[in-house]
C-alpha cells in the first residue's frame, strides 16, 4: 500500500516537474504561506502568481514565468491567557520560529504547452523542531490548536496549467510525518528480559486541488478562486506488549494520539488587480467537525460491554468558515522596481465548544475514578494583517517582503465541567494575542 | 507489575530510538542514481545532474538545463550467520531530484534537491541489546530517507563551488504512564497516558568544489558533514497494583521513573578527493577517493538511570507473583571502529553515438575494509570487508518530442557488494553467542530517469 503511494507520488512527480514531499502541514493553516500571502490575510486563491500557489491554490502556479528562489524567516510569539479557579493565567508556551523556502519552477515546455505549465515548492521548518508531539492530560490547561500546531515542518509542491479561456488548474500534495511502531517485551532463553522495539516514521499525504477562472473586467484582470485541501494527520502510535513477559496478565499499553491535524477545508475567492491594485476576498470552510480530538485510550476497548478501560471524551468540534480580505498597492520606482503595501484580515472562529465536557482519571490518593476538567481551551482570533515589498529588476531580479499579523485572541468564557475541585463546574476566561512577523527575500534566475 | 515496569522503561527507550531518522545514510553504501551506482560511486568529479546534490554539490553548477530525475531501486541483503540468514531487511524506494541551473549577474548558479524517499516507511529504529548479533552497517541504518538542498556557483569557466545542508531529526520528550493496574482483568484497567515529544531538526553541512583541468580532465573534492544526536528521554509511571476492578483497593502502589541518554543517530564525516578523465572520445574514467571518519562512530546504547519503588502489600504478594526489581545498569562496552579510506573507479564508454541518441555502458569497483573491530568480547557488531561491483547502461535522447526541447535518459544498474565469510572467534570460550561464521552478499538493482528541459 505504502509502495503505491510511493508510486504514486512518483507519477505525480513527474507529471509536476517536482520532487516529492515529506512533511507537514499546520503553519500556513495558522498564518498562510509566504510573505505576500501573509501580510494579504491569507488570501492568494485568486491572486497568487509565485511559489505561494502551492497552498494557496495550485492552479495559479501556472502564473509563473521565471524561475526564482525564495528565503525567509518567520517567528510568531503566543500570549494565552486563561484565568479562573485552578487556573495559571498565563500560559508558557513555545514560541514559533522558522524559515521559508519556496521554489518557482517554470517549466519550459515548448510547442502548445510552452508558459502554460509551472510548478512550485514550499517548504517551511521551524529552527528548532520537525514536529511536536504534544499529547497532554485533558486537565492541563492548554491551547491545543495554537502554538503546537507551528511547530512542524510544511512541504508542499504542485503543478498549475493554464489550459486556456481564462481556466487554469492545478494539483499538489502535502504530508506529514507519522510515527508507528511495536515495542514488545519478554523473557530471553537465559531468563533476562529482552525487548524488540520496531519503530518506523512513515509518511501520510492529503491533496490540494484548484482552479481559477479569469477574465478581463475594469481595466484590469478579475479572477475567481476555488482550492481543496484534504485533511491531513499524523498520529503518534506506538504499542507496548509485554504479555509475554511473565504469568503475569499485562495490558497491552497504546501510547496514541493525533499530534498534528488540518482539517478538510474548501476555499472560494474572488480577486482583481491590475498594475497598481491587487483586491482578494473570499472565504474557507474548514471541516473541524472530523477532528476526534487529540488523546487516544491507553487500553483500547473493542468490545465495550466487556472492558471497563479509561475512555476519551469527546469535545464536539465545530465546523468553521473564515472570511478574510486583502490589498495590495503597488508603486512604480526607477529602474523598473517596484514598491508594494499590503493589507487585509481575517476572522478565524474557534472550531472548541464553549462548554467542555468533563475527562475521566485513576485519583491514586481516593483510590477511584473521579472526573476531571477538559481544559481543551481555544477563542475566536481576530487577525489584522500588513506587509510591504520592494521588487528590483536589474541588475538581478530581487524581490525582499516583509509582514507582521496581529491575532487577537476574541475574550471568551467557557464553562468547564469538574473544573471545581468538589467536582462541579467552572468558568475559564480566555484571552490573549499571537504576534507574528516574517521576511522573505527571492532571487530571480 | 514487572512487565508494567519494565514497559515504562522499555518504552522509554522505544520513544528514544524512534527518534532518530538514521545512523547513517544509505546513499553511503547505494549510491545516488543509477548513473553513480554503476560507475562505482567515483563521480566527485563527473557527476553534474540531480544527483550531484549527493555526491558534490558543485557539479550542479554545470547543469545548463533544468532538469527532473525519478528512479528507483531496490538492495537486498544476503546476509548469514553460521550459514542461516539474518533476515536483514532490504533497503528499496524512490530517488529523484530537481536540478535548477540559471544566472545571477551574468554568473551560472544552480539550486539542486536530491531526495530519497524508502518504500515503507521514511525511518526505522530497532534498539537490540548490545549482544545479540546484528550487522551494524546494514541491519537498520540505511532504512532513512535521505533529503540535500544545495546551491552552487561557477565563478569563472574552470571552477565550481557548491554547498547545502542535508536535514534529519531525531527524538526527545517525556512520558508519562498513571492509573491503576488490575492485573486479574486487563481490561477493567484505568490507565492513561501523556507524550510531550519533539522530532528535533538536525542539518548538517555538504560542500564541495571542482576544478576543470581542461576538455579531458577535472578533479573534485567534497565534504559531507557529521552528527551526532545526544538524545534523552525521561519516563515516569505512577500507579496502582489491583487484584479487582476500581474500586476494589489496591494491594499496593508503584512509581517508577527513568532517564534515558544516549548518541543515537551518528553520521561519520567524509571527505571524498577524486578524478574524471577522457583517455579517449569515448571512454570516461573516474577515480575517487573516501575518507571516513568511523573513528568518530558513537556506541549506539543507551545509558539508562532508573528508580523503582513499589511497596510490599500488606498481605504479601499473591501466591506466585514475584515483585519486580530494578534493572541492573547495563555496562556499555565501547563500539571500537577505524578511519577508513575508500577506493571508487568507474568507466563509461559511449557505445552508441548516433545524431539524437547516445548509449553507454559503465562499470565500477569499491572497496571498504571493515572499519569495525573484531567482536571476541560480549558485543555483537557484525561487519565484514565489503567489495562492491556495479555495471550499468544508459540512453539518452535529444528532444524526443515536440513540446520537450531538451533531452531524456534512462539508466539502469547492477550492483553486488561480497562480504566475504569469516570466522568470528570469542577469547570467552564460555560466550553466550559463541564463535561464528559472518558474511554475504548485497544486491542492488535500479533505474532513474532524467528529463531535462
Amino acid at each position: 500500500m505504502r509502495r503505491a503511494r510511493a508510486i504514486a507520488i512518483a507519477i505525480t512527480l513527474t507529471l509536476s516537474s517536482l520532487w516529492s514531499p515529506r512533511a507537514l502541514a499546520s503553519p500556513e493553516d495558522l498564518f498562510g504561506y509566504g510573505a505576500r500571502s501573509s501580510a494579504m490575510a491569507g488570501t492568494g486563491a485568486a491572486t497568487s502568481s509565485d511559489f505561494e500557489a502551492a497552498y494557496t491554490n495550485p492552479a495559479l502556479l501556472s502564473r509563473i514565468s521565471v524561475a526564482k528562489l525564495s528565503l525567509g524567516m518567520l517567528g510568531a510569539n503566543f500570549d494565552e491567557e486563561a484565568s479562573g479557579d485552578g487556573l495559571p493565567g498565563r500560559i508558557q508556551d513555545h514560541s514559533a520560529r522558522g524559515i521559508d523556502i519556496g521554489a518557482d519552477l517554470p517549466i519550459p515546455f515548448k510547442g502548445a504547452l510552452e508558459n502554460r505549465v509551472a510548478g512550485a515548492l514550499a517548504f517551511y521548518t521551524p529552527t528548532d523542531v520537525v514536529v511536536r508531539g504534544r499529547i497532554l492530560y485533558p486537565e492541563t490547561p492548554q491551547f491545543p490548536l495554537l502554538s503546537d500546531r507551528a511547530q512542524c515542518v510544511a512541504i508542499r509542491m504542485g503543478v498549475g496549467a493554464d489550459i486556456g479561456h481564462g481556466l487554469r488548474i492545478g494539483a499538489g500534495v502535502a504530508a506529514l510525518a507519522e510515527i508507528v511502531g511495536s515495542v514488545v517485551v519478554a523473557a530471553d532463553s537465559t531468563g533476562k528480559v529482552g525487548t524488540r522495539i520496531d519503530d518506523q516514521l512513515v509518511a501520510t499525504y492529503a491533496p490540494i486541488v484548484g482552479a481559477s477562472w479569469e477574465h478581463p473586467w475594469a481595466g484590469g484582470t478579475a479572477r475567481i478562486g476555488a482550492v481543496f485541501r484534504g485533511a491531513l494527520a499524523a498520529r503518534f502510535s506506538v504499542s507496548i506488549d509485554a504479555t509475554k513477559l511473565s504469568t503475569l496478565n499485562i495490558p497491552v499499553f497504546n501510547i496514541a494520539g493525533l499530534a498534528q491535524y488540518d482539517p478538510l477545508q474548501a476555499g472560494l475567492e474572488v480577486g482583481w488587480e491590475n498594475a497598481k491594485w491587487k483586491l482578494a476576498v473570499g472565504a474557507t470552510w474548514k471541516h473541524w467537525s472530523d477532528y476526534p480530538g487529540p488523546l487516544e485510550p491507553t487500553i483500547p476497548c473493542d468490545d465495550p460491554t466487556d472492558c471497563q478501560s479509561l475512555g476519551v471524551t469527546r469535545v464536539g468540534y465545530s465546523d468553521t468558515v473564515v472570511p478574510r480580505a486583502g490589498i495590495e498597492r503597488s508603486f512604480k520606482l526607477p529602474a523598473g522596481a517596484s514598491f508594494h503595501a499590503r493589507g487585509g484580515y481575517f476572522f478565524e472562529a474557534t472550531p472548541v465548544p464553549a462548554h467542555l465536557p468533563a475527562s475521566q482519571a485513576y485519583d491514586l490518593v481516593r483510590q477511584a475514578l473521579v472526573n476531571v476538567p477538559t481544559r481543551y481551551f481555544d477563542t475566536d482570533r481576530h487577525v489584522f494583517t500588513a506587509g510591504l515589498g520592494v521588487s528590483i529588476a536589474r541588475p538581478l531580479r530581487l524581490d525582499v517582503d516583509a509582514f507582521a499579523q496581529m491575532h487577537v485572541l476574541a475574550p471568551r468564557t467557557a464553562t468547564v465541567e469538574a473544573g471545581e475541585p468538589d467536582g462541579s463546574a467552572s468558568t475559564a476566561k480566555l484571552a490573549g494575542s499571537i504576534v507574528v512577523t516574517g521576511i522573505q527575500l527571492g532571487v530571480g534566475f | 507489575m514487572k512487565a508494567r515496569l519494565t514497559l515504562s522503561a522499555r518504552l522509554a527507550v522505544a520513544l528514544l530510538l524512534s527518534a532518530p531518522l538514521a545512523r547513517a545514510n544509505p546513499l553511503d553504501t547505494f549510491g545516488f542514481g543509477s548513473r553513480g551506482t554503476a560507475m562505482g560511486d567515483a563521480q566527485v568529479a563527473d557527476a553534474h545532474d540531480f544527483s550531484a546534490s549527493y555526491y558534490n554539490p558543485a557539479g550542479l553548477a554545470l547543469g545548463r538545463r533544468f532538469e527532473i530525475a525519478i528512479g528507483y531501486f531496490r538492495a537486498t541483503h544476503e546476509l548469514e550467520t553460521n550459514g542461516k540468514s539474518n533476515a536483514v531487511d532490504p533497503v528499496a524506494g524512490l530517488v529523484g531530484g530537481i536540478l535548477l541551473p540559471g544566472k545571477i549577474l551574468g554568473i551560472p548558479v544552480a539550486f539542486g534537491l536530491g531526495l530519497h524517499i524508502p518504500d515503507d516507511r521514511l525511518s526505522r529504529v530497532r534498539d537490540l541489546p548490545q549482544t545479540q548479533p546484528r550487522w551494524e552497517l546494514y541491519d537498520n541504518r540505511n532504512q532513512r530517507v535521505y533529503l540535500a538542498a544545495n546551491l552552487a556557483v561557477q565563478p569563472v569557466p574552470w571552477l565550481a563551488l557548491g554547498g547545502g545542508l542535508s536535514f534529519m531529526a531525531a527524538t526527545h520528550g517525556t512520558l508519562d504512564i498513571e492509573g491503576d493496574a488490575n492485573i486479574i482483568d486487563v481490561k477493567q484497567s484505568q490507565v492513561r497516558h501523556e507524550v510531550d515529544a519533539d522530532l528535533t531538526a538536525i542539518r548538517y553541512p555538504q560542500f564541495g568544489a571542482r576544478v576543470a583541468l581542461g576538455p579531458r580532465a577535472a578533479l573534485g573534492i567534497a565534504y559531507r558533514g557529521q552528527f551526532a544526536l545526544n538524545l534523552q528521554l525521561s519516563a515516569r509511571l505512577r500507579g496502582a497494583i489491583s487484584l479487582g476492578p476500581v474500586p476494589t483497593p489496591p494491594i499496593t502502589t508503584a512509581y517508577y521513573s527513568l532517564v534515558s541518554s544516549s548518541i543515537d543517530a551518528f553520521l561519520p564525516q567524509q571527505v571524498v578527493i577524486g578524478g574524471s578523465f577522457l583517455p579517449a572520445d569515448r571512454l570516461r574514467m573516474n577515480i575517487d577517493f573516501t575518507w571516513i571518519d568511523w573513528s568518530a562512530y558513537k556506541t549506539p546504547v543507551a545509558d539508562l538511570d532508573v528508580s523503582l519503588d513499589i511497596p510490599p502489600p500488606v498481605n504479601g504478594w499473591p501466591a506466585g507473583i514475584t515483585p519486580p526489581t530494578v534493572p541492573a545498569k547495563t555496562v556499555t562496552i565501547p563500539l571500537v571502529m577505524t578511519d577508513r579510506i575508500v577506493p571508487h573507479i568507474g568507466v563509461e564508454w559511449r557505445a552508441l553515438d548516433r545524431a539524437n541518441c547516445h548509449g553507454f555502458l559503465r562499470a565500477g569497483y569499491s572497496f571498504q575494509k571493515s572499519p569495525i573491530a573484531a567482536q571476541t568480547g560480549i558485543t555483537n557488531y557484525l561487519d565484514r570487508d565489503r567489495h562492491t561491483m556495479a555495471i550499468g547502461a544508459g540512453l539518452t535522447i535529444d528532444k524526443p518530442l515536440s513540446f520537450l526541447p531538451g533531452e531524456v535518459r534512462f539508466d539502469v544498474h547492477a550492483q553486488v557488494s561480497v562480504l566475504p565469510t569469516t570466522v568470528t572467534t570469542k577469547t570467552d570460550p564460555a560466550d553466550l553467542v559463541g564463535d561464528y561464521t559472518a558474511g554475504g552478499y548485497i544486491w542492488n538493482l535500479g533505474t532513474s530517469m532524467v528529463v531535462g528541459f
